[in-house]
């Protein structure tokens, strides 16, 4: 038997899943190969630091998501509570209640132009708020969907150069992600157009984008 | 089951903000590793949001901990992984470990090795974290990810010789 062959033993070997004859051929071959242990040793070290581990918060505040998310009525089962009990922990922060009047005169003014113009979608949705309306469910017809994203792209290419290079990178980097997450989905819905998960899944990736760019075209406005 | 998943089962969302605040360093922890930090703050986000939809579901049988995160592993496991994907990057990725430059002398060795663990291929990775860090066996780890028990052990192990390769030094090497 190979050192190869013994190496690749060694795994199960720390495991205890090796058959007793083998780990008995094993542990002969190791009291007479130095390489072997020491291989054995590192391997050992992996696993202890692997079970030590210490876990950390995330910098970002996620619950202000997760909030939304099951607040906005999208979700089955438990929205009832939930909306009772949001009416008594529901608080705003002066920034939050500016955005939210930014977001209602929008919504109010696309509401007024639409009843004169006798237009009946009354569900555009609001682009240019600089927090994401989080209550207010997206909208993804593709025509206003489209135009939403290509104004923010607008916005944040205008702001570019207030973001630094590593903010820049990372959002690239999400942002061709979520793109190929929506052209695998669009290429998948092509042969089976009724699948719901994949209809879930490209309108998720949608949303993500939707509110990626948001974020970040607010944080370039926030830097010009 | 303690109170506050008890209260957050009946639909109390201050209980669930409580149970998330609790639960959020380990729920972010493993998140983070298991995709190797894509995305996860929205996955985690994704994770306690089907926990409050599921919630309700949770009959005390087993520690709410062990729930959550077994929870959170199908959180992640459905959010990025076809068939196809997940066969794929299980054949691969040797290379894009092999291109990541070696690592820095550090006091902080638990960094490094988050950092080499992020870096390791996709299907390596998924199966050491859940078998070193999260303690499934072999024969669970191939029912959620879809694999034999063989390719999991092979990717364990394949996992585990990375991490020694790459980290280059015993742990006792990092202490001053």
């Amino acid at each position: 038997m190979t050192t190869d062959r013994f190496t690749s033993q060694l795994s199960e070997y720390l495991d205890a899943g090796l058959p007793v004859d083998e780990r008995q051929s094993l542990e002969a071959h190791l009291a007479s190969c130095d390489r072997c242990r020491e291989t054995l040793d590192e391997l050992r070290a992996v696993v202890t630091r692997a079970k030590n581990l210490q876990d950390s918060a995330p910098v970002n505040d996620l619950w202000r998501g997760i909030h939304a998310r099951i607040a906005s009525g999208s979700i089955t089962g438990r929205v009832s509570p939930f909306r009772r009990a949001i009416t008594r922990r529901l608080s705003f922060t002066i920034p939050q209640v500016a955005a939210a009047g930014l977001a209602l005169m929008i919504l109010s003014g696309g509401l007024v132009w639409m009843a004169r113009s006798g237009d009946p979608r009354a569900d555009v949705p609001a682009i240019r708020a600089q927090e994401e309306p989080a209550v207010v469910p997206a909208n993804f017809a593709d025509k206003h969907y489209d135009a939403a994203i290509a104004e923010l792209e607008q916005t944040l290419d205008a702001g570019r150069k207030s973001l630094d290079p590593e903010t820049i990178r990372v959002l690239e980097e999400n942002l061709a992600a979520i793109d190929r997450a929506i052209d695998q989905c669009r290429l998948a819905l092509a042969t089976d157009p009724a699948n719901v998960y994949l209809n879930t899944h490209l309108a998720d990736a949608r949303q993500r984008k939707l509110l990626l760019l948001r974020r970040a075209a607010a944080l370039a406005t926030k830097g010009t | 089951m303690t109170d506050d998943v008890a209260l957050a089962a009946a639909g109390d969302v201050s209980a669930f903000e409580r149970v998330y605040q609790t639960h959020l360093p380990r729920v972010h922890s493993l998140v983070r590793r298991m995709t190797g930090g894509r995305d996860t703050d929205e996955v985690t986000q994704d994770v306690f949001v089907r926990v409050w939809q599921k919630l309700s579901t949770f009959r005390g049988d087993s520690a709410f901990s062990t729930w959550l995160h077994r929870l959170a592993v199908n959180v992640v496991i459905e959010r990025f992984r076809s068939e196809t994907l997940r066969r794929q990057r299980l054949r691969g990725g040797d290379d894009l470990f092999d291109t990541i430059s070696a690592p820095v002398r550090s006091r902080d060795f638990a960094m490094d090795f988050e950092t080499a663990l992020d870096r390791l291929p996709d299907g390596a990775r998924e199966v050491f974290v859940l078998h070193d860090v999260e303690g499934y066996k072999h024969h669970e780890i191939a029912s959620r990810l879809d694999i034999s028990a063989g390719t999991s052990k092979a990717q364990l192990h394949r996992a585990r010789m990375m991490l020694r390769k790459h980290l280059g030094r015993k742990e006792s090497d990092y202490d001053d």
